[in-house]
């Protein structure tokens, strides 16, 4: 076997592993944590969708917290004010996310780099003040908060997976279910005309353009699918945490952590974000609950490291850190000590810089 | 398959039930039911025997969850709040709320029912959620699941309770005395929920449109709200308030909450001359709008919002503060002259023996206050149930001498009157003395914040 | 026409405010070639620090002197320790090193100084109004504009008449060929980084007094000024300018004149700089970077 098709059978014995241990946390662990692993899952999501715009496509975003939350308000809205199941609501808010990912990506074509993360950064900004104009919902404020009855599943769903209200399984056997097509679609894609054509682009985009692939089309597609990701995490989110909100700063710590789950996971491999979002979902659990409890109350200890205040510090300094030990993200630097460690077992030249995509 | 699917449906009837079942006990206590407070038989609820109406219906809470949170002698309450990011200055009204508890656990604990000798210590567990509703809302979770709380005390912000409203009410756990004086809590369809004592906005309101309809009726006025729903609820309370007076509107402008800048806006507002300035603003905006009105050499009547009452941001406006008027439902710490009242001499030295605040900090003497508030409400409570509580906070009387609360003034609520701080202080700034003064009697306006709150925002 | 004048003068200061820290941007941009999200953040710890000086009673303009230099150590520290390390990593990497900072800065301010509001900030100067047939014009905006000048000023004197300056613009420019012929690169992506912390501080200093001082005190200027870079141009000093001052301008002048806007006041700059940035992909002053084939 190469090191290559032994690698490929790693990853799918794990994702099987992985499959089996997903599917079971809402029968492993408490209400509370499992609403936590759908949270990771959601932002995975999102991220994965992120990924294809700035990993494979190389068009930053610091705006896609836009994308969710438009998801999540149309998801919300159909079910609170029209009655609607949650399901078919994703029927609704993926193509509209589509649609307004693609009318932004038109700008696109001629904004780039810098320039267009800033106009990315004004629709994160400029989103929550919109939803305050026009949305008066849950005590005329703009937050959706949707009621126990409304989130229920529907009939055909069996009981052991929808024990809802106290322990939400039906909420996260859904972001699951749909995380996982996220994957399976994600994988193709990449592996498709249209993946090869993204990475094309990204590389170099008149080159693409001479062996005649339309750049144009290309970024305006990629803007499209990045926002219909996003926007499906955004519906699932409603389910979830059970409401739809924005606010100036989550709109825009959401488009951070987003951003933030596809570099630390690995910007342009399929998995990466995903796991990137295990990671940040993980580590502000970390901080914010286990930490506090262990720092005892040594006085300086307790003062940092114990204060809820420094949270975000502890959680910023970990981020450096981490792109520091691992600037490829977590698979490409997993995928590095692979090569190192097939090389020095077998002898083989010194390893080859890692491919761009997995 | 069916059988479960009708299940399923259930809770949708129920809630509608309920419902029914509150307007229903609304409309028979409002009949003149009368109902004695501290009723030692206890009030829990439908399984009460004969007696007096409960206002609250527990036929649909979950069995066996009423006691939850009571164990030996000690009673576990739970809170969310910003400790960490932009809104982290609110960790202040943690730090009085600790103080009263822990001064009240080191004289033996909290009295329940009062009288019976039975005294338990107080445990107040805290999550941070960075005032971001969906955090609050899995913290509510939490604290209800895993901390098994008995009952939600001050968690801070309107949308954060909103968020976490079917929650409480369906699981029937006490949401008793929210941080914010939005009118939200007035709505009888959730009687989970009960607000502080925090003087509820529509009444800011009322008190300075009956002070320009007898000082200047025909005022013009221009008014400067955040854009949340904050402001928004002044804004709306105001446009409701001036029907049928010869108050008009001449300008609104909003400024984003997010940012303390309010120059453009208030030269602006300047510009219209207009006779009176209400400023549905908070923290920096309340100083830096003050500034540019005297920048714009602007002399209007000005009202500013409770919320802005503290030494630092009036002293930050200097003289251009001077004048105005605002409320308070409690005595000034800041306020030197005030020193020598008993209650304040004992706030003083408990904050300063179990924690590092500021005790001249009001927003300190608000979370000490709210905590021996909900003190209060235990020890008045003839069980120690969830519902026999919340039966208690929403029928309580005689709210006197509590924490900090001004002489002569009473929180009370009852079947028709959901809120609590509706007796309070209308005062004036000093620029020169660089404390607030009062202004005329106590105002009491109990039992009125529902039908002068905009009923938009009652209902929804 | 006074009214115009005088939400046209509070445009200006506040443009000037975004052009400050605008400059400081560009100055990044053109030293490492990346966002630094961190800037405004760190801008709030030098003014903590001031805060600091002056509540513990040191003289205003002695704080502020005190502030900027250390700024300018801690500029040039952080270029050394956080991001040398990744300092040919993908740009992703570096934003999400700088997005790590402005998370860290924002969080230890509150850490360190305590997260109550600070209104105690002395003014370096008088503040004084003068209301010149209704115009308003206060000393606050003259001495932002004055600050501005003198920061141009000093960028323009050190770049185009100095030796380091020379070198400093080689490197920005091509940096793997000025470190061929000689130039130190690395102390000059170092000077880069300190000369825009002191940038930060030194328009922290004189516009927090103004503001008051709290945690979030940076975050919407920070939005406005990079605003105020994407329409000027990253790569140039003078769009960050002129850029910060119509961004200035236009909310003022939306606030009085275009009400319905007046919750979504946001909507004028970022409008803008999308139109503009349709007509000239650069920004108004940025130059074109020619891609080949």
């Amino acid at each position: 076997m190469t090191s290559r098709r032994r690698l490929q059978m790693i990853g799918l014995a794990a994702s099987i592993v992985a499959l089996v241990v997903l599917s079971l946390i809402p029968h492993l662990t408490s209400a509370t944590d499992t609403q936590r692993w759908a949270q990771a899952l959601y932002i995975g999501m999102a991220a994965m969708g992120l990924n294809i715009l700035t990993g494979y496509n190389g068009q930053v975003s610091i705006g896609h917290g836009a994308f969710f939350g438009l998801g999540a308000y149309t998801s919300a809205l159909l079910m609170h004010q029209h009655g609607w199941q949650f399901l078919p609501t994703l029927l609704v808010s993926a193509p509209l996310c589509f649609v307004v990912g693609v009318l932004i990506g038109f700008p696109a074509l001629r904004v780039k780099g810098l320039y267009l993360a800033l106009v990315t950064l004004g629709l994160a900004v400029l989103f929550p003040d919109l939803t305050k104009h026009f949305v008066h919902v849950t005590g005329g404020t703009n937050l959706v908060a949707l009621n126990r009855t409304e989130l229920e599943p529907p009939q055909w769903v069996p009981t052991w997976l929808s024990a809802i209200g106290r322990d939400d399984q039906w909420a996260y056997y859904v972001t699951f279910a749909l995380t996982v097509v996220l994957v399976i679609a994600t994988y193709l894609m990449v592996r498709s005309r249209f993946g090869r054509a993204l990475i094309a682009v990204r590389d170099h985009e008149a080159a693409a353009e001479t062996v005649g692939i339309n750049a144009a089309r290309v970024k305006v597609l990629a803007f499209g699918l990045s926002a219909l990701y996003a926007g499906l995490a955004g519906s699932c989110s409603v389910l979830v945490d059970h409401l739809a909100n924005a606010d100036k700063v989550q709109t825009f710590q959401l488009s951070i952590k987003f951003l933030v789950a596809v570099v630390i996971g690995g910007a342009a491999t399929v998995i990466g974000p995903l796991i990137g979002a295990g990671v940040i979902v993980g580590l502000q659990w970390f901080i914010s609950e286990v930490l506090p409890r262990h720092v005892g109350s040594v006085g300086i200890l307790k003062r940092t490291l114990g204060n809820p205040a420094a949270s975000p510090a502890i959680f910023g300094i970990l981020l450096i850190l981490f792109v520091f030990v691992m600037p490829d993200g977590i698979v490409g630097g997993l995928r590095r000590f692979w090569t190192r460690l097939m090389s020095g077992r077998s002898g083989a030249p010194p390893p080859t810089p890692a491919p761009l995509t997995t | 398959m069916n059988h479960r699917g009708r299940d399923r449906r259930g809770p949708s009837n129920s809630l509608r039930a309920l419902a029914l079942c509150t307007v229903l006990a609304l409309v028979i206590a409002a009949c003149g039911s009368s109902r004695r407070s501290g009723n030692t038989t206890g009030n829990t609820g439908a399984s009460t025997p004969g007696g007096t109406t409960p206002i609250i219906d527990t036929s649909n809470c979950p069995a066996g969850q009423d006691s939850v949170g009571v164990s030996g002698n000690t009673i576990t309450l739970g809170t969310s709040l910003p400790e960490s990011g932009l809104y982290a200055p609110f960790t202040a009204i943690l730090k009085g709320e600790r103080s009263y508890f822990s001064y009240l656990n080191a004289q033996g604990g909290v009295e329940v029912p009062k009288g019976s000798g039975k005294k338990y210590q107080i445990k107040l567990v805290d999550k941070d959620d960075a005032y971001d509703a969906a955090r609050t809302v899995t913290n509510v979770n939490s604290l209800i699941n895993d901390t098994k709380v008995f009952s939600l005390f001050n968690v801070v912000g309107t949308k954060n309770n909103l968020g976490a409203r079917d929650t409480v009410n369906s699981d029937c756990v006490p949401d008793l005395l929210i941080a914010s004086g939005a009118v939200q809590w007035g709505n009888t369809k959730f009687p989970w929920m009960l607000g502080s004592e925090l003087v509820p906005y529509p009444l800011e309101v009322r008190v300075f449109v009956d002070y320009l309809k007898k000082n200047k009726p025909n005022a013009k006025i221009a008014v400067l709200k955040a854009n949340d729903d904050f402001g928004q609820s002044y804004a709306d309370t105001l446009t409701e308030l001036i029907k049928g007076t010869n108050l008009t509107i001449v300008q609104t402008q909003g400024y984003d909450p997010e940012s303390s800048d309010v120059k453009s806006a208030v030269t602006s507002l300047a510009a219209t001359n207009a006779d009176a300035f209400l400023l549905g603003a908070t923290l920096l905006a309340c100083p830096n709008a003050l500034t540019a009105m005297g920048d714009a050499g602007w002399k209007p009547i000005v009202y500013m919002s409770g919320t802005c009452v503290s030494k630092l941001l009036l002293g930050a406006a200097g003289k251009n503060a001077d004048g105005l008027l605002t409320v308070t439902p409690l005595v000034d710490p800041a306020d030197p002259g005030n020193a020598s009242l008993p209650a304040m001499q004992l706030y003083m030295q408990q904050v300063k023996k179990y924690s590092d605040a500021d005790a001249t900090d009001g927003i300190v003497a608000y979370g000490w206050t709210t905590a021996a508030l909900m003190a209060r409400i235990l020890e008045n409570s003839p069980k120690l149930t969830r519902s026999s509580v919340m039966e208690t906070a929403r029928n309580f009387k005689d709210g006197t001498g509590i924490g900090l609360e001004l002489p002569g003034a009473t929180w009370d609520t009852s079947a028709t009157d959901w809120f609590l701080g509706e007796t309070f202080q209308l005062i004036t700034y000093d620029a020169t003395a660089g404390h607030t003064k009062k202004l005329g009697p106590l105002v009491n306006l109990d039992g009125k914040t529902a039908e002068l709150s905009p009923q938009s925002l009652l209902h929804s | 026409m006074s009214l115009f004048l005088t939400q046209l003068m509070n445009g200006i200061g506040n443009g000037a405010i975004y052009a400050s820290l605008a400059l400081a941007l560009v100055l990044i941009y053109r030293t490492t070639g990346i966002l630094n999200f961190a800037q405004g953040e760190m801008a709030l710890y030098s003014t903590y620090l001031f805060w600091y000086f002056t509540d513990r009673g040191m003289p205003v303009i002695v704080a502020i002197l005190l502030t900027v230099v250390l700024s300018f150590i801690g500029g040039a520290m952080i270029e050394r320790v956080v991001i040398r390390p990744v300092e040919n990593s993908s740009p992703l990497v570096l934003v999400i090193v700088t997005i790590g900072m402005f998370l860290a800065l924002n969080s230890i301010v509150q850490v360190q100084f305590g997260s109550d509001i600070k209104t105690n900030l002395p003014r370096a100067y008088p503040r004084h109004v003068w209301r010149p047939g209704d115009v308003q014009i206060s000393t606050d905006t003259l001495v932002l504009v004055g600050v501005l000048i003198l920061e141009c000023l000093v960028l323009y004197l050190l770049f185009q008449h100095t030796k380091l300056g020379l070198a400093f613009r080689a490197v920005s420019s091509n940096p793997e060929s000025s470190r061929l012929s000689g130039v130190p690169a690395g102390r000059m992506l170092m000077l880069g980084w300190a000369l825009a912390a002191a940038l930060g501080a030194l328009a922290g200093c004189l516009v927090i007094p103004t503001l008051g001082l709290q945690a979030s005190s940076m975050q919407s200027i920070l939005v406005f000024s990079f605003a105020a870079a994407a329409l000027g141009g990253f790569d140039s000093p003078v769009g960050a300018v002129v850029g910060g001052l119509i961004v200035g301008v236009a909310q003022s002048l939306t606030t009085q004149y275009i009400k319905s806007l007046s919750d979504i006041v946001l909507v004028v700059p970022f409008a803008l700089i999308l139109i503009v940035l349709m007509v000239r992909p650069q920004g108004l002053f940025g130059t074109r970077r020619v891609e080949r084939v």
